[in-house]
């Protein structure tokens, strides 16, 4: 009936349009029209073009941060630069074998006391100095410091030694400012030799320097132990003046027992131990300290391995490690775990350099590294941290006479054969990152055993850098976890409640508010929970415990009050407003809860809950800690989770609810068995990105914790992000260096993190509402 | 919701007439042998708020085990006259409900009456097809499993009757835990009757139950009122003249909220008594 009314009407339509086009600029039409498709056409371009471009900006932040990261990764190398003779050849035997810091110049000590300099690569001799040896006696033992040091030492027959080391001044000289290194010699404890051993010719020698001391260890011919112990007289005029000519104070001690079967000296790092290996695979230890104040000290260890034959022995950088090589062409990491000199020394690792005994042993001055070469040359470099091999090379036809890496570990200078030498570069930039170091355990130097830890720097050189994600990763998952735990229940059952029950009315006031919160800059949170929060949290943590339990069964309490209320009164509120009486109830209990608490305290916890805590039960409690972060942040997701969640439920067709009801379901089945279920995809993807926020919150995790990168679940401790560890770090990270690139991954690992999540959000999220598509 | 009550109240007690009261005395004492007047209501009156005066003094018996047929331009008041008799009106808050209905001679809005139990006797489909997004085995199975059945061999055995009953058995017995939603239109709204069928209804409301379906779906929809009709009180709401016509032993045609005429349909489409109800079957209605 309809349809035949507007068959008719049309017809006289085109009738009349026919009629009036008459009086229609066909030209400005057309113009409209052309207009209308080029805003149509640049729309679509536009819109295509933004799109494109969120992609494009996307990929390009991935592959940044991969370019970033993946120098992490590439394997080191070593390349050689040519081989040279040494011009005026000493006809000694080398002892020592070093190299500058820019390794230029190179430096060759050999068993006749000549020190001669020369130019790295070319073999041209800079200059050659004799050492102040007394007629008459002879070099009988040597020395050498850690390498970073410089220092070395030589024993003599006569029972005195002699310290010394080798140093370089570089000038600029010339109108083009060239830049020359001019090596010299110094004695810092003066040029006479110091009679240690007592007339008794010095077997064994070993010398150890840090800051403004110098301890050296002497063994006689009568197996007796000296100690030398030479520290640096402080004057006011020393300490602003570097230069100035410093005076050392020397003190001796000798121990009388004799010490049979030596196989070598050694002096810790830290001047704390002299450590006399022995041949029958034992090791004793001195206390240095105690040495000197009379009450002498040592402990004797057997090794692990019962047959270690012994071919090398060095220090790793920092003095904290024995690298032990043996006959069997393996290297054997030792470390002491404590102070105390009754502690063992560890295993922590063994490297195989190869399968014949190493004749050299090397360790680098910046990195935890060391190089090995054995008997028919072949070279082996490792990274003890991240227990890797970082690159290898044959350097030699035969048994290489001495090695030396150059102290920023780019350069290898060895001795083949007496006088010549082979000169390599080596691109080591980053060995103490491996993926397991990042990821797994490690035994990190002087800890009791492996671990996960991150401690990016400290101010020693020396200082062993522990790269481990996990503690971070873990950090950001427990502060992620407990924002949730506070968030996706209250935003969920908020958004139920709002888009289920709720009145329309009161829904329009609701929502926005909620959704206002989100507008709160994460800084604000972060610095209310850090300085309100968590001394508030702090001082009222039973009356913090108390709202979590007084404020659901009032909240129930209201509900039973009003339920069997009369009607009469019932009825003045309207239907869905209910939730609205709430907020007095909650504002009261809330008040008497924490009125309550103090009590409550004094009844059952001695006073203080937070003493109690940590006397009674051992739980430690930090000020800021994840119970904080989890209501700060939990605050911050909640208006995302629950307006997403809300939407979801909200745009359940009511039409599914009502066939429930109509069923015979009550409103609780049909919220349960039809609108959650139909609803599930938005509210999983509500609490998925509810998480994506709290795994890449920044700011209020930054302020809200103290950022100590431990691996505890504990609520009343604290935790260090990955997002929050970049903020903290990267000011302070060189520019390409491990540290800055390991960062960077840090933020990659966040980006995968977020993106899988995301992933998987929308994987799910499209198969539940392939499931549950509605009509 | 309350507030509807309480008025509801007021209303019964001043409705005591005598001639009610005798009237529902004769019919509770046949109601033993079965009453067949299935559904009675009473002035009923309606508003959706206080000046949308949906139903106006309405009074009807509808008949057991026939089917009955409403008719009337959109905004009669023919869907929410249905919706009074299950009570989905309920859930609009703002509604107000005045008069009685009785099913069986108990009066569904009394305060004792259980909501979801008369929803369950009292079973409804809409005129969108609205399978849940479940399978089909799950949808027919709702009703059932939220009463609290869970033996999976009486629930097998009430989904395949409901199903044949509904006759999509056929059509879905291979790909019973396919999605209800992947179903066509027409399998669709037979589905869901199936669903309804499965709790075991007294009574069916059919909102529009073929108008959003092409005319084979439709066709098929009214073959199966048809098998129903000798099992259940069904009331439909068509805006469809032929299909009213075919489908239905009773006629009811109502306009702004008004009942105009009631009858058997053939009386109502061959020979209607009222005027208005002619203009309007015959098309000439505005």
């Amino acid at each position: 009936m309809t349809d035949i009314q507007v068959e008719a009407g049309s017809e006289i339509s085109e009738k009349d349009l026919f009629d009036a086009s008459a009086g229609i600029d066909l030209e400005k039409l057309r113009a409209q029209n052309r207009l209308r498709k080029f805003l149509d056409t640049s729309a679509r371009r536009i819109i295509s073009l933004g799109g494109i471009g969120v992609i494009v900006t996307l990929l390009l932040l991935f592959v940044f941060l991969l370019s970033e990261v993946v120098p992490l990764f590439q394997p080191a190398t070593i390349d050689y630069v040519g081989e040279f003779e040494l011009i005026e050849n000493s006809a000694g035997e080398t002892l020592h074998l070093a190299m500058e810091e820019q390794a230029e110049v190179g430096f060759r000590l050999t068993d006749d006391g000549a020190a001669s300099f020369f130019e790295v690569p070319g073999g041209v001799l800079i200059s050659r100095e004799d050492l102040p040896v007394a007629q008459n006696t002879f070099i009988t033992s040597f020395a050498s410091a850690e390498a970073d040091s410089n220092v070395l030492a030589f024993g003599f027959d006569s029972g005195s030694v002699l310290v010394f080391a080798h140093e370089y001044r570089i000038g600029f000289i010339g109108e083009d400012n060239v830049r020359t290194i001019t090596p010299f010699l110094t004695y810092p404890l003066g040029n006479e030799p110091i009679d240690l051993a007592q007339g008794d010719a010095v077997t064994k020698l070993a010398v150890s320097s840090e800051n403004d001391a110098i301890v050296v260890a002497a063994l006689d011919g009568a197996n007796r132990l000296h100690v030398l112990r030479a520290d640096r007289e402080r004057n006011l005029i020393s300490s602003f003046d570097p230069d100035a000519s410093s005076d050392y104070e020397l003190r001796q001690v000798s121990i009388q027992e004799p010490l049979n079967n030596v196989q070598e000296l050694l002096i810790d790092g830290d001047l704390r131990r002299v450590i006399v290996l022995l041949n029958s695979g034992q090791m004793r230890v001195y206390d240095i300290a105690r040495l000197f104040t009379g009450n002498e000290s040592s402990a004797d260890f057997e090794f692990a391995q019962p047959d270690l034959d012994i071919t090398q022995v060095e220090l790793l950088l920092g003095g904290m490690s024995l690298l032990i090589s043996s006959a069997d062409g393996t290297v054997y990491q030792y470390f002491f775990t404590d102070q105390s000199i009754a502690s063992p020394p560890v295993l922590a690792r063994s490297f195989t350099v190869t399968d014949s005994p190493v004749v050299a042993l090397t360790a680098e001055q910046r990195e935890k590294n060391f190089i090995g070469v054995d008997q028919q040359g072949f070279l082996r470099a490792f990274n003890t941290t991240a227990n890797r091999e970082t690159f290898s090379a044959r350097v030699a036809r035969q048994a290489p006479v001495a090695i030396a890496a150059a102290p920023r570990g780019n350069a290898l200078l060895v001795e083949t054969e007496s006088g010549q030498f082979s000169f390599w570069q080596i691109d080591n930039p980053h060995p103490d990152v491996s993926w397991a170091a990042l990821w797994n355990e490690v035994w990190y130097e002087g800890y009791a055993e492996p671990d996960y830890v991150w401690q990016s720097s400290a101010t020693d050189n020396a200082f062993e850098p522990k790269y481990s994600l996990v503690p971070l990763t873990f950090g950001t998952l427990k502060a992620a976890f407990y924002a949730m735990l506070l968030a996706a229940p209250l935003a969920v059952c908020g958004a139920i409640y709002t888009g289920y029950f709720m009145a329309p009315a009161m829904r329009r006031k609701v929502k926005p508010v909620v959704e206002l919160m989100e507008a709160l800059p994460t800084v604000v949170l972060g610095f209310l929970a850090g300085l309100w929060l968590a001394p508030f949290v702090e001082n009222n943590l039973l009356g913090v415990f108390a709202v979590l339990i007084i404020l659901p069964m009032s909240i129930l309490l209201a509900s039973l009050v009003w339920y069997v209320l009369p009607k009469r009164i019932r009825h003045t509120v309207p239907d869905g407003w209910e939730a609205a009486l709430l907020v007095p109830v909650v504002l009261f209990f809330g008040w008497l809860s924490f009125l309550v608490a103090a009590p409550l305290e004094a009844l059952f916890f001695a006073g203080d809950l937070r003493t109690w805590l940590s006397s009674d039960l051992g739980i430690t409690y930090d000020q800021r800690n994840a119970m904080v972060v989890g209501f700060a942040m939990g605050f911050a997701v909640i208006p995302t989770v629950f307006s997403i969640a809300e939407d979801a439920i909200f745009t359940v067709p009511r039409h599914l609810p009502y066939g429930s009801l109509a069923l015979g379901a009550t409103p609780w089945q049909s919220l349960y068995y039809v609108v959650l279920p139909t609803a599930s995809p938005g509210i999983f993807s509500a609490l998925m990105i509810g998480l994506g926020r709290a795994v890449g919150e920044t700011m209020i995790v930054l302020m809200a914790t103290g950022n100590t990168p431990i691996i505890d679940i504990n609520i009343f401790e604290g935790m260090r992000t990955l997002a929050a560890n970049i903020a903290v770090e990267i000011p302070e990270s060189e520019v390409n260096s491990t540290h800055y690139r390991i960062l960077f991954l840090a933020a990659l690992v966040l980006f995968v993190f977020t993106f899988l999540i995301n992933t998987v959000a929308e994987v799910v999220r499209q198969r539940l509402r392939g499931r549950y598509s509605v009509l | 919701m309350e507030e509807a009550a309480d008025s509801r109240e007021q209303t019964q007690d001043s409705q005591t007439d005598g001639s009610a009261e005798t009237a529902h005395a004769a019919e509770t004492s046949a109601q033993e042998e079965l009453n067949p007047i299935c559904i009675e209501i009473r002035k009923l009156n309606l508003y959706y708020t206080k000046n949308v005066h949906a139903l106006r003094d309405i009074h009807l018996d509808i008949p057991r085990n026939k089917v009955t047929a409403f008719i009337g331009p959109s905004g009669c008041g023919k869907s929410s006259l249905l919706r009074c008799l299950n009570r989905m009106n309920d859930l609009n808050d703002e509604c107000k409900i005045k008069g009685k209905i009785r099913i069986d001679g108990e009066d569904i809005y009394q305060k004792r009456v259980d909501v979801a139990n008369l929803r369950r006797r009292v079973g409804m489909v809409f005129q969108k097809p609205n399978p849940f997004p479940k399978s089909i085995y799950d949808n027919v199975a709702y009703g059932l499993r939220i009463q609290g059945i869970s033996s999976r061999r009486i629930l097998d055995e009430i989904v395949e009757n409901a199903l044949r009953l509904a006759a999509l058995w056929d059509e879905v017995k291979d790909r019973m835990d396919a999605n209800a939603l992947e179903l066509s239109g027409g399998q669709q709204q037979r589905l869901v009757i199936a669903r309804t069928i499965a709790v075991q209804p007294e009574i069916l409301l059919l909102d529009e139950p073929a108008s959003s379906l092409d005319p084979i779906s439709t066709l098929k929809i009214e073959e199966l009122i048809n098998d129903l009709r000798e099992k259940y009180t069904i009331l439909i709401v068509t805006h469809n003249m032929q299909q009213a016509a075919r489908v239905s032993d009773y006629a009811a045609f109502m306009d702004m909220g008004n009942m105009i005429e009631f009858d058997s349909t053939d009386t109502l489409f061959t020979n209607p008594s009222v005027k208005q109800t002619e203009d309007y079957i015959t098309g000439r209605y505005g």
